[in-house]
């Protein structure tokens, strides 16, 4: 064994670390006027846990495999004979193996970068305390997830990575907009998390009482740990009830990866700042679901409905988000798109089989993507505007950005030797060989193949908007400068990993963090033709964005014609996000209203017919209270005259009736 | 023993619970009213009599004690009836019950 493999017993400081600065942050920062301290201390604290991941990351280089730490158990139910044989036990523990290493890498890399670039970017914002608490929170609720040794501890992870998510997009709640889209990021990736909780039930229910399944420990609601830790292309029983445990997983994994059609959200969520889009909503949370979708198929394994819908749900959404970032105007909202899209391709990969391709893609993507979304935020930074038609000659005056930018573009296109060229031609490639099985993917491949075309036009189309051309197009946009050093050296760093990252798999240690994926990961035989294919659908995209929008053009579509019509679809987002809203609104209002008739009319109208009544009928009798001692002598006497009436006629069937005498 | 027939005596007792349920029915003037009472009541204290000496040495003298208390009660009863009698009087300046009709709905 090697020496790091001690660090698998640090493992559980990664998350302690970010919860104490948590605490450090959110409880002392308010006491400090200007409030820097606050950021340098949860830098300095996420450091530490990049540390620490870094050292695990080693550790399972040189030693892969799966090791417990630190399980303690929560729950405890006996067994019964019959029903329940081997009882379960429900434990919070902490399950190091290669993709939570991989994950770990990703996570904590990514956030420390952020945060440290967030202390220039957000320097003029006020609530800087509750920023940097809440970014603390979201790496401890991301390295407790991946760490996670069992699904119910996975998701109650899952859960506070989605409120932390809700609190940053919701970081500017005093804007209408921030705070709607708050509410619509909790809202829409709610019903996903909803399908996940039934499917943990199913599984629950089949292996629990079964007390065996492939990868997990007998008896216990708990991934394997130990010999045998992954199941390459298991698959796991092929029962009905399965199959739509493995459907409620999709879910699960659709509403927090935003995959259609729970897809809305993410667009949205970039009203927070640009430093949680680049972690939150591009490198890490969001790639949650995919994570979600990669365990469930090593441990459980999906059916082949499954599979298919997983297929069908990636590759379209690869090509759909795809058109929607082609026209967009806003900087930040394509790369949104893109994200949404770069996400489906890794949910395509997991889905036909080829789980660590997928994470993989994962990998290189959360360092491009937040390299993206960084030099995006460095432009917003200095000319404070994320209208793409508003800037313009930018490389001039933010050389070191622009050129981030387009390292980060060459990278998401596929640009070949880049990170995101091994990772997406691998997804490509390694489909592309099942297609003789599985020709049912045929359609799905075609769209994601389509979208390498489609990404290197708006990636570029973006680039060239901001940073092509002599100057601003708004002349009223301030001067721009390239920021300072907190923000520089991310950007360097994340340029360099952008570019290397893909390779890093070339070398055998590294590719352990993958198990299976294969050294080298691409131009395996046949893929050649497929890659030749794949990079000159990326060169036909720069050249069409370069056609258009080069040297500082801007492409005019005239009115009336089908491609405007087009372009106003797809500024719509094809009318989903008003078609939810409609659904929001209109049909929940009618059914609203509807209950609201029954409510006041049918259930309160008897009530109150009964109240009316019963009022009506004591007026009348009160009446009878007259007040003159006569009358009630008289009802008195009536009442004796009665009475003795019905003794006369009764009596005698009473007798009867009873037998007695 | 007896000078008179049971359904006379009967009769006697019923004919007077009907005069007294008459005047309690008709009469307005307190007085009379009370009046009306007293003959109701001397029509069941009547009944306790006639059916005590019926029954003989069998019944004991439960008849004519029940009797006597009744008596003493109806007593009572006219005191505190003539101290309303009284009161309302000194009020009101009419004992007409009609007119003292303020207790109701």
């Amino acid at each position: 064994m090697s020496g790091f493999d001690v660090a698998f017993g640090w493992a559980w400081l990664i998350p302690t670390l970010t919860a104490v600065a948590f605490v450090i942050v959110g409880v002392g920062g308010r006491r400090m006027a200007r409030l820097e301290w606050g950021g340098w201390v949860a830098v300095a604290f996420s450091f530490a846990a990049m540390v620490v991941g870094i050292l695990v990351a080693i550790g399972e280089m040189l030693a892969p495999g799966s090791y417990t730490d630190s399980s303690v158990t929560w729950i405890s139910i006996p067994g019964s004979p019959g029903t329940f044989p081997n009882g379960v036990q429900l434990d919070i523990g902490i399950l190091v193996d290669p993709i939570s290493a991989l994950m770990l890498l990703v996570v904590t890399v990514v956030g420390f970068l952020v945060l440290l670039y967030s202390i220039e970017y957000m320097h003029h914002d006020s609530g800087l305390a509750r920023y940097y608490a809440e970014l603390s929170l979201f790496l401890t609720a991301m390295t407790g997830l991946v760490l996670s040794d069992n699904l119910l501890e996975f998701f109650l992870f899952w859960e506070l990575v989605g409120v932390c998510s809700y609190f940053l997009i919701g970081f500017y709640y005093e804007k209408p907009s921030a705070a709607s889209a708050a509410k619509e990021a909790f809202l829409v990736t709610r019903v996903g998390d909803v399908l996940f909780l039934l499917g943990i039930f199913i599984y629950f229910a089949v292996y629990a009482t079964s007390g065996s399944a492939p990868g997990w420990a007998a008896g216990g609601f708990k991934f394997t740990n130990g010999s045998a830790p992954f199941l390459a292309g298991a698959m796991g029983g092929n029962t009905p009830l399965l199959t739509v445990a493995g459907l409620m997983m999709l879910g699960g994994a659709a509403g927090k990866s935003a995959q259609f059609p729970l897809h809305v959200w993410l667009p949205d969520a970039m009203e927070g700042p640009t430093t949680v889009s680049a972690l939150i909503h591009a490198a890490t949370m969001v790639a949650a679901g995919v994570y979600l979708l990669a365990v469930v198929s090593l441990f459980l394994g999906f059916t082949p409905t499954d599979q298919l819908a997983i297929v069908a749900v990636g590759g379209f959404t690869t090509f759909f988000a795809a058109t929607m970032a082609v026209v967009n105007p806003d900087i930040k909202r394509v790369i949104a798109y893109s994200t949404i899209s770069q996400l489906g391709y890794m949910v395509f990969a997991v889905g036909a089989g080829f789980t660590m391709v997928g994470l993989y893609h994962l990998f290189t993507h959360a360092f491009f993507k937040a390299l993206l979304f960084l030099a995006a935020g460095s432009v917003i930074h200095a000319v404070g505007t994320q209208d793409l038609f508003k800037m313009g000659g930018l490389r001039k005056t933010m050389p070191l950005t622009a050129a981030a930018f387009a390292i980060g573009a060459l990278s998401l296109s596929g640009f070949p030797g880049s990170s995101g060229f091994f990772s997406k031609d691998d997804i490509l490639g390694s489909v592309y060989a099942t297609l003789g099985t599985h020709p049912q993917y045929w359609p799905f491949f075609l769209l994601a193949l389509l979208t390498v075309f489609l990404t290197a036009y708006y990636i570029f189309r973006a680039w060239f908007l901001a940073f092509g051309g002599d100057g601003p197009r708004d002349a009223t946009l301030p001067h721009a400068h390239e920021p300072g050093w907190t923000m520089r050296l991310p950007l360097v760093v994340l340029s360099a990993l952008a570019i290397g990252a893909g390779a890093l798999v070339f070398d055998p240690a590294f590719a352990s963090l993958l198990p299976g994926i294969g050294v080298p990961p691409t131009f395996r035989g046949a893929d050649l033709a497929l890659s030749a294919v794949s990079v000159g659908l990326v060169a036909c995209g720069f050249g069409l964005a370069y056609s258009f929008w080069g040297g500082g053009r801007v492409f005019e579509l005239s009115e009336s014609t089908w491609a405007a019509r087009v372009r106003a679809l797809l500024l719509h987002r094809y009318y989903f996000k008003a078609g939810y809203d409609w659904i929001g609104l209109r049909a929940t209002y009618t059914v609203a209203r509807a209950a609201d008739f029954v409510e006041r009319y049918v259930i309160d109208g008897t009530v109150r017919g009964f109240e009316r009544l019963f009022a009506g009928l004591s007026d009348g009798l009160r009446r009878v209270q007259t007040g003159v001692v006569s009358d009630y002598a008289a009802y008195v006497v009536g009442g004796l005259v009665g009475f003795l009436l019905l003794l006369v006629f009764l009596a005698p069937w009473l007798l009867q009736t009873v037998g007695g005498g | 023993m007896s000078a008179f027939s049971p359904a006379g005596l009967l009769a006697l007792s019923g004919a007077l619970l009907s005069i007294g349920l008459f005047g309690i029915l008709t009469r307005r003037n307190f007085i009379l009213l009370l009046i009306s009472i007293e003959i109701a009541i001397n029509a069941a204290v009547l009944n306790f009599v006639y059916f005590a000496a019926f029954a003989g040495a069998t019944g004991g003298l439960t008849g004519q004690a029940i009797a006597v208390v009744v008596i003493g009660l109806a007593a009572t009863e006219v005191a505190v009836g003539l101290a309303i009698v009284l009161a309302l009087n000194r009020l009101r300046g009419s004992i007409n019950v009609a007119e003292a009709a303020t207790l109701k709905f």
